[in-house]
């Protein structure tokens, strides 16, 4: 009943941050095996350091870790539940929460205002609403529209109820516990990004993997 | 006469509410607002940024519907007129990355280096297009 016959699985996630220069492997992959002193010891092995001034993101092979775990239990059988490539980058908290942050989210926020502002009266204009309205309302009141009938207002009425539903939210709060359509397009994009990070890094051979 | 209000209600309060869901899943499947996000870091804030999407298009759309004058003065065109322009210049190349034009044409060419110069010569391009179509009123029927 040797310990180097056991199984160690491990669960490597797709993209790790880490705060210090050196990368664990707890930050990398989640791990269980039947004896857990084998876990803890591999918790506290270094997988990378990050060298000073030089670039702060790093793709690691799972091969590599598995290399350094054999270097530790030669005969260790490793099983990975999780990612193949990952993504590790060193970050600065201190950054966090500045005025520049504030800046960012304040500029981004009035591109969403005034850019979706902008589209619809573009929209409106490209279809000629105006036009649209004056003949329906001819269409099914036979008579000429006023200044401004009942239609603006239920056209109006409709889309902000289309706009909030489709968001699902307003004012801060959510109205079904979903998550919002650009929550999710959010993750799509980030994922779309780390696979091509761990492509480009690849394909340039910067990554960390065994020959 | 209610009956035909009434009608009038319901068909313009569903034409706005399917506008809303096309225009919105447009600019959804373009994937701007995640890609500001994403470029700024600040992925804390999608909710923020939904909020500005919708209150934007609300007010956007009272303004070309009711056709209300704010007086707000020159300020605020600019201000109107930078950050919509930038919008719609993501929008326009965002859009034409969906449709992998660049990608295809470069892999036909045997593209291979200076995609940095083919960036800035499209937005320069959409700096003088706008330009000539504003200058010259291109948008007004020919003489």
């Amino acid at each position: 009943m040797g310990k180097e016959k056991d199984i160690l699985y491990l669960k490597a996630e797709r993209h790790i941050q880490v705060e210090k220069e050196v990368v664990k492997l707890s930050d990398i992959a989640k791990m269980t095996c039947s004896d857990s002193q084998i876990v803890n010891h591999l918790k506290t092995i270094t997988v990378y350091k990050f060298k000073k001034d030089r670039e702060k993101r790093k793709v690691i092979s799972i091969l590599k870790i598995i290399e350094c775990i054999h270097e530790v239990y030669p005969d260790m059988t490793v099983e990975n539940l999780g990612e193949t490539d990952i993504i590790m980058e060193q970050i600065k908290v201190a950054e966090k929460k500045g005025v520049i942050v504030y800046g960012k989210v304040v500029f981004v926020s009035l591109i969403a205002f005034f850019g979706t502002a902008f589209t619809i009266m573009a929209f409106h204009n490209d279809i000629g609403i105006q036009d649209v309205f004056d003949n329906m309302y001819m269409l099914i009141m036979g008579e000429s529209p006023g200044n401004i009938t009942i239609m603006e207002v239920s056209y109006s009425i409709g889309l902000a109820v289309g706009i909030i539903l489709f968001f699902n939210h307003i004012g801060g709060r959510r109205i079904t516990k979903d998550p919002t359509p650009i929550e999710v397009e959010m993750r799509t994009y980030e994922g779309n990004v780390n696979t091509a990070l761990v492509e480009t890094s690849n394909r340039e051979r910067k990554s960390l993997d065994v020959d | 006469m209610w009956i035909k209000e009434i009608f009038l209600m319901l068909i313009f309060g569903s034409f706005g509410f399917i506008v809303s869901a096309g225009v919105f899943t447009v600019l959804l499947a373009v994937g701007l607002i995640p890609r500001f996000a994403g470029k700024t870091h600040t992925g804390d804030h999608i909710f923020l940024y939904e909020e500005m999407v919708v209150a934007g298009s609300i007010i956007g759309n009272l303004w070309s519907v009711f056709q209300i004058s704010i007086g707000l003065g020159q300020w605020f065109l600019i201000l109107f007129g930078f950050f919509a322009g930038i919008f719609v210049g993501c929008l326009a190349l965002a859009i034409a990355e969906m449709l992998d034009t660049i990608p295809i044409f470069a892999r036909r060419i045997g593209f291979r280096h200076g995609l940095g110069l083919v960036v800035l010569s499209v937005a320069f391009g959409k700096l003088l297009g706008s330009l000539i179509y504003f200058f010259y009123r291109l948008a007004s029927p020919l003489q």
